[in-house]
Parts: C-alpha cells; structure tokens; sequence
C-alpha cells in the first residue's frame, strides 16, 4: 500500500508544482498585458499639444504639417499639376520648356518628377500631350519617369516580405517597360540635359543594374552636370547596402561628391545621408562624433553659401535640423526647424511610420532645451 | 564496434521489433499482479479494467505483424523461353556477384529495379526472389549502364560482406513491410468509418437534416497508436542498422564497379534520376494526355513512347545529368547520398572499360515492340485498357486540344457573364474593349487585395496579364472552334499552336496580336484580322 503512495508522491508532487508555475506566470502575463494595453491606450488618447514656447515661435502642430513636401511648393508648379490633373498639358509644357531654355537642371528635374508622378496616376493629359507635340523632350521626360513612378506604385512602399508576388511581378514588367521610354527621352534630350540620364538611376535601382552599368551612366550625368542634386542622391541611394552597393561604397562616393564640390552646391549633406541610411545604433553617440560635428558644420555652411531659391536648400535643413538636435547644438537646430517649418516629407522624417509627429517631437525637443539655456 | 558486432546487434532489435508486443503485454500483466497484491480491491478492480483496455490494441498489434506474403507488383513476368537473352545476362550477373539468380523475373513500368525476396522466418532466411526490373530503365540505360544496376541490387544480397550484414538487409525490409501493412490497416479503418458517416450524412440530409461533419480522426485510432509503437521502435531499429547498410550500398556500388565497369556505374547512378525525372513528365504530358477523355495513345505506344522523347530531348536531358539530388535522404532510406556514392565510384582508379557494352538496354529484349505492347495489358487496368486507341500520337493531341477550349473558362469568361448576363463569345467582347469598357469588366475579374485596391493605371497594370492570358486563350478557342488552328505535336517541346499566317506570309505571334487589345488605348484591329482569316481565305477560293 505504502508504494502506492510513494509512486504517486514521486509523479504527482513534481507536476503539481509545475502546474503551479504555470498558473502563476499565465496569471502574470495576463496582469502585465492588460497594464500594458492600459498605458498605451493612455499614450494614444492623449493629443498633442503645441507648447508655448514652439506657438511663440509660429511653429505649426502635426496636423497642419504637409506630408506630401519638403518646403513650399512653387506656384508656377502648382498651377501646372492641378491643370494636369484636369486634363491641360499646356501648363505643365511650359514650364518644362522654360527650364530646358533656362538651363535650370535642378527645377528641370523637380518639375518632370512631380508632373511624372501625376501621370502615373492618370496621364490622359500626358498622352495629349505627346500626341500634340510628338517629340517633345519635356514630354519623353515626364513619360518616362511615369513609368517609374508606376512601377513604384505597383509595387507599393512595403518590405519586400510584405510584397506579394503579383505587385513585384508587375513591378519588374513596367521596370523593364521603363527602358525604352528612357532610351526615348535621351534621344530627345536636349543638348546638355543630365535629367534623362539621373532618372534613369530609378530603373537601375530597380532591377539591379551591374555596377559596371552604373558607373557609365554616372560618367554621362556629370559630363553634363558634376553637381546636380537629385542624380547624387539618387546615385547614393543605389550605393547604399540596402539596394545595390555597401556601406563602404556608399560613404566612399558621398565623401568624393562632397569634397569635389563647390560651396553652395550642398554636396556636403551625401556623407550626412549615407551615415544616416548605415547608422543602426540606438544611441546618439555615433551622431555626436567630432567628425560627425565636422559634417554638419560643413553643410551648414554649404547651406548658407547656396542660392535661396535652391529646390533642395530645405531638404539638407531638415537634416541638419536633426543632426543639430541630436548633438545638443539646440540653438542652431531651431534656426533649421524653424525655415522648414510646415513641411515634413524630408529625410530623416520621411522614413518614420509618423513623420509629422516625430518632426515635431524633436523640433518641441530643440526648442524647451534652447530656451532653458537661454533662462540659465 | 566491429561490422560482426554491429550487425549483432541489429539481429537483437530486430527479435525485439517482433517482441515488443510480448514485451508490453508483460509489463501491464506484473502491474496488475502487483496492484491486486498490494491495492485495496475496489481501486485495483478499476485500475486492472484500465490495464486490460490498454492490452487490447497490443494484442491487435501482434495479430498485424502477420504481414501477408508480399504480393507480386504489378508487371509482366517473362520466362527463360520469352526473354533468353535478358536471362543469361542476370544469371552471369548473380554468378559474378556470388549469389543466387532470381527465379522469376517480372517486367514493371516504372524507373526501377529490385530484387525482393521472400524472406522465411522473420527475414532470418532466405526465400525465393523475384527481379523486377522496370522497361524505362531498359529504354534508357546502355547495356553496360544496366548491367550496373542489376549487379548493384544483386549485390546486395551476396555475402560478400558478412552473413549477417546481408541478414540486416533483409530484416530492415521485412520490418518495413510490416508497419507498411500497419498504416494501411489503419487507413482502411478510417476509410470505413468515413463511409459509414457519409451514409449517415446522406440519409439525414434525405430527412432534411443537417449533416454533420465526417470526422474520422477517432476512427482506427487503436491501429494507429499501435502503429506509433512498431514505427517508433522501426524507427530505431533503422537508426542502429544504417551504418551497416550504407556500407552495403557501398559494397553493392564497389561489387557493380567491379563487374560492369567503373564508368558504366557512375553514369548509371548518375542517369537514374533523370530518367526518373524525364519518365514523370512523360507520363503526365504525353502517355496519360487524353486519359480524362478516356482516349489513349496507339496500342504499344503508352510506354513505347518514352524511348522516342528520350532521343528527342537528348540537349535537355544532358543539362539534367549534370546536377545531383543533394538533399536530405528519408531516414528509412538505406541509400548514402546519391552525390556520395558517385563521387565514391569516380575516385576509383580507371579500369579503361568506358566503352563496353554500349548498346541499349532494350536490345536485350527478343522483340522490344511486342514486350512494350504485352506490358500495357499487364499494368493497366481493365477500365483503362477499355478507353479508345487513336490512331496516332498527332490525332490524341487534336482530339485533347479540340475537347480543352470547348470546356475552356478562363477568369475572362466568368467576369464577362457577371457583367452582362450572356454567354461571351470573342465578337461580342472585342466590340466590349472597342467601347472602352474593358476596365470595367476587369473589375469583375477575381482581384487580390492589392489589386482591387488599386487605381487608374496601377489597376490596369495588375488585371493587364490575366487579360492577355485569358484573351489569348479564348482567339484560340475561337481559331481553333473554325478549324483555323493546327497543333503540332513534338517530342521535343510541349504541342506548338500554329496560327494562320499574317498578311505578309510571316507566322503570327498570338501575343503581339493580344497584346495592343489590352493595351491603355485599345486597338483590335489585328486581333480582328486573324478572325477574319477564314473569311477572306475562303473567299479567295
């Protein structure tokens, strides 16, 4: 009989305890979860609220911050996409060929990109517009960055583990499609036009073209234009080891742009971005090195030398505004925020899930820590 | 441990392989004679009532290990008198190696070869044995290649080794048929059970009832916990014997090198599963093509077929050679890596023997054309033999592509009768995407998530393949509806459509014809040409 008991005793007290345990972390688990789920509702109810010291200044709350932009939109150029969006290309054709007369590169790269992306929702006026004026440069231009555009659209902007088939599928047919468009507007170029060439980095990009490919279609860009802005930051974009290149590649061709550049032509904000597009360490130490202090005085530097009227002057603010910040230089960052105020779809906030709330998070950061050095 | 004790062992578990039973059954009975000894009378009533439910699936479970003889595959089983010369070659063959030949040799339709054995006494002994040995290897091997193939197998059971290590190889045979017969009976029991419910089903649907799901996962479940038991125990039988029998597939590769020369056995092993492969395709594109209108190829061409691809596609197939399966073996599998051993057959020194016997295989047979037409009696069944013969290869590809597009619905159809309620015909859909509503219609199209959230032109970039697949198919059932499509049947490639040529005499590409019918502007005019083809033809006679 004794055994009995014993044989129990041995089996059973072990299990019971381990039930025990169990019971007691599930109980806990559920306690911590529910806690949690209660903190973060508290969290998420509470709005946000303009501090006073940021509405002296005029600065603007998240919601009236613009997500589509990373300053002030020209007007000419405004008036050119909403009469593209009602059918009427002769705007938007005239605007391109007055940057093509001007020679203004960097406006002719931004209007075709904005006009491209219209076009790649609808390009109704796009086709009557190429079929008005058959050999349009400005027209293969835009058609041709549409493709790219639509590409991107097919594939949307998510991981490629959240990419289904269908889209990367699709993607790589309007991809390739893009080709022959590009190949169409370098023909129609006109004569000294890097454009053609820097969008075709987009397609490069997206179906991975050799470095070997690469490299000659850098050599056909800065035969035209060494300093145009949007072909570097493109061109980073595919050095960078998230698409084409390493992290090696990436700063070895940002350090080169920025040495061999003029003041005011803002190639000092490329070792910016490709420490930026490399840097995984949770802490700010990495961003307040003094050769990461250097680079932010030489793009501060590269900003107030360039001309105002710059279409990418803001974008190199934002950053700057965000490197001031993360190195404490607070009085310096709210200078930046404070000219780029109202606009947030700029690096680093337009990789963020909320890029107007982390815009302000920092900016409202700056800007209680200048005016309490300030007060002290 | 030395080859002796090791196959020692293996002896041991296997005699527990069968003991098991026993074994358990010994267990539960001491438990009860300790309980009733020392228990007070009421709990060990129950506890014994427990102990004798639980012996009832062991006892099943030692009836089961009765495996019935094993029954002869499915094949033709040809005599000394059919087949002399075939004979004489596995006579020599069991000679060299050192054993006994088979005394029946069965013919199969499949890309294999085995000596099965019916072993006496719990695989102890040996019995009579049997070679199958599959026609495919015959069309695709060279007689040197084969003779490797049948010296390995019956290397096998040579004793080259040791005596027991051969005894090893039939024990894990046998113990692999028993739990074989142990997952049938298991199966059958469910099968049963899922009929009796279906029946249940379908009389409580007669009186109006809801049916209940047919859920056999409680059916049979004795036989399968058994068969848990011997598998688990199988299990370990095969873990402890592997290395015993990797080497006798080594020694058997060493003993097939030996006899039919090194390099005739490394391209064997080598071109094994590539017939393998190439034999599955086989079957399922050209042999079994019209199998669902119940159409087979002439007499004599089911399996004869298969030595014409292999001629056809020889590019293809040296493509194929060059890889090696190199992924995970099954644990029951005695075979080493097929990668090893050929890499283990090619590290021997070259016995300058590259060019014997190269003839095919199939010439060893007296009348290849003849045993080819007996085999497909022997393997089909009586239901598929009764299925209509064509008169040749081309008329079973028309009969199948003519039946495909008159059954034929693609998306296309299905979006187009939810749209306007009639049956589509190509006239009425191309005059559709003539007034600019093909877009429309594409909503209907079944969309992923992404794609019927999408808009404008990302839209038409998704539904746009689908259109164009769908389109195409459906020109082609309307050529082919007016006779206007001619299918070319090949051994080479899958069946190549021919389209009426182009105005200029060029042959017409069926998707540059589709494609501007789907495009953003659309444009039929070529697709209307093609269809009109037969018209202008016609009235040019």
């Amino acid at each position: 009989m004794i055994i009995l008991w014993v044989v129990l005793a041995l089996i059973g007290l072990p299990l019971l305890a381990l039930g025990l345990y169990f019971l007691k972390a599930i109980v806990q688990g559920a306690v911590e979860g529910w806690r949690g789920a209660d903190d973060s509702d508290d969290d998420a109810d509470k709005p946000y609220e303009l501090p006073a010291a940021a509405a002296a200044l005029g600065l603007l709350p998240p919601e009236q911050q613009k997500k589509d932009s990373a300053g002030p939109i020209p007007a000419a150029l405004t008036a050119a996409l909403d009469a593209a969006r009602a059918g009427d290309w002769q705007p938007a054709a005239a605007l391109m060929d007055t940057t093509a007369a001007e020679r203004d590169w960097n406006y002719r790269s931004v209007h075709s990109s904005w006009l491209a992306n219209v076009a790649a929702e609808d390009d109704t006026w796009l086709l009557a517009w190429e079929t008005a004026r058959p050999d349009d440069p400005g027209a293969a231009l835009v058609r041709a960055r549409s493709t790219v555009a639509l590409a991107s659209s097919i594939r949307g902007a998510k991981r490629a583990k959240h990419t289904t088939s269908e889209q990367f599928e699709g993607f790589h047919r309007v991809m390739a499609q893009s080709r022959e468009d590009h190949a169409r507007a370098v023909a129609l170029a006109v004569e000294g036009d890097p454009v053609p060439y820097s969008a075709q980095i987009a397609t490069a990009l997206g179906l991975g073209y050799p470095h070997a490919e690469m490299d000659r279609l850098w050599q056909e860009i800065t035969d035209r234009a060494p300093h145009h802005f949007s072909a570097h930051y493109m061109a980073l974009q595919y050095w960078c080891a998230k698409w084409r290149g390493s992290e090696k590649l990436a700063r070895d061709f940002a350090a080169e742009a920025a040495a061999k550049a003029p003041l005011g032509s803002l190639m000092t904000v490329f070792p910016l971005i490709a420490h930026f597009e490399h840097d995984e360490s949770d802490s700010a130490d990495a961003d307040g090195t003094p050769e990461m202090r250097a680079l932010v005085d030489a793009a501060l530097a590269d900003v107030a030398a360039a001309d105002p009227s710059h279409p990418h002057v803001v974008e190199v603010r934002h950053l700057l505004a965000y490197y001031l910040c993360l190195q404490d230089r607070d009085e310096a960052a709210v200078e930046q925020f404070r000219l780029v105020d109202g606009y947030v779809d700029a690096l680093p906030w337009r990789y963020r899930g909320d890029p107007a709330g982390e815009f302000c998070r920092m900016r409202d950061l700056s800007v209680a820590n200048a005016a309490e050095a300030v007060s002290g | 441990m030395g080859t002796t004790l090791r196959a020692l062992r293996a002896l041991l578990l296997l005699a527990g392989f069968y003991l098991l039973g026993v074994l358990l059954l010994a267990l539960l009975a001491g438990a009860d004679y300790l309980l009733i000894l020392h228990a007070p009378a009421s709990l060990s009533g129950k506890l014994v009532l427990v102990s004798v439910l639980l012996a009832i699936p062991l006892v099943r479970g030692l009836f089961m290990l009765r495996t019935p003889p094993d029954e002869e595959d499915a094949g033709l089983p040809v005599t000394e008198a059919d087949e002399p010369e075939l004979w004489r070659t596995v006579k020599e063959l069991a000679d060299e190696v050192g054993t006994t030949a088979p005394s029946r040799i069965v013919l199969t339709a499949d890309v294999n070869a085995a000596v099965a054995e019916d072993a006496r006494l719990l695989g102890l002994l040996p019995g009579p044995r049997r070679l199958y040995l599959g026609v495919p290897l015959l069309q695709g091997l060279s007689q040197a290649q084969l003779r490797a193939v049948l010296a390995h197998e019956l290397g096998h059971y040579s004793n080259s080794d040791t005596r027991l290590a051969a005894l090893t190889v039939r024990g894990r045979a046998q113990v692999l048929r028993t739990i074989t017969h142990f997952e049938q009976r298991a199966d059958n029991t469910a099968a049963r059970e899922q009929a009796k419910q279906e029946k249940k089903n379908a009389k409580a649907e007669a009186k109006g009832k809801r049916a209940k799901e047919v859920d056999t996962a409680g059916a049979g479940i004795t036989y399968r916990a058994m068969a848990q038991i011997y598998i688990g125990y199988a299990k370990l039988y095969f873990r402890a014997t592997l290395s015993v029998s990797r080497r006798q597939e080594y020694a058997a590769d060493a003993a097939a090198a030996r006899i039919a020369g090194r390099d005739a056995t490394a391209s064997a092993l080598r071109e094994i599963p590539v017939l393998d492969g190439a034999f599955g395709y086989y079957m399922n594109c050209y042999a079994t093509l019209g199998t669902g209108q119940e159409l087979l190829p002439p007499r004599g061409e089911m399996f004869g077929g298969f030595d014409r691809m292999l001629s056809a596609r020889q590019l293809e197939l040296v493509e194929m050679r060059g890889g090696l399966p190199t992924g995970p073996t099954s644990p029951y599998d005695s075979h080493p890596p097929m990668a090893e051993r050929v890499r283990r057959i090619e590290e021997l020194p070259d016995d300058g023997r590259a060019d014997e016997a190269r003839g095919a295989a199939l010439d060893l047979l007296t009348d290849a054309r003849r045993t080819l037409t007996e085999l497909e009696d022997a393997v089909l069944s009586e239901e598929v033999r009764a299925f209509r013969r064509t008169a040749d290869w081309q008329e079973l590809l028309d009969l199948v592509m003519a039946e495909s597009f008159r059954a034929g619905t693609t998306p296309l159809h299905r979006a187009y009768v939810e749209y306007t309620k009639e049956q589509p015909t190509l006239p009425a859909l191309l005059d559709l995407i003539e007034d600019g509503r093909l877009w429309q219609l594409a909503k209907r199209l079944p969309l992923s998530d992404e794609a019927a959230a999408a808009q404008g032109r990302v839209f038409r970039e998704f539904v746009r393949p689908t259109l164009h697949k769908s389109l195409a198919g459906m020109a082609l059932g309307e050529l082919n509806a007016r006779s206007l499509l001619r299918w070319e049947f090949s051994w080479e490639r899958s069946a190549i459509p021919h389209l009426p040529p182009a105005a200029d005499g060029t042959e017409t590409d069926l998707d540059e014809v589709v494609a501007p019918a789907v495009a953003d502007v659309p444009d039929t005019a070529l697709l209307r040409a093609l269809l009109a083809h037969d018209s202008q033809h016609r009235g040019a006679l």
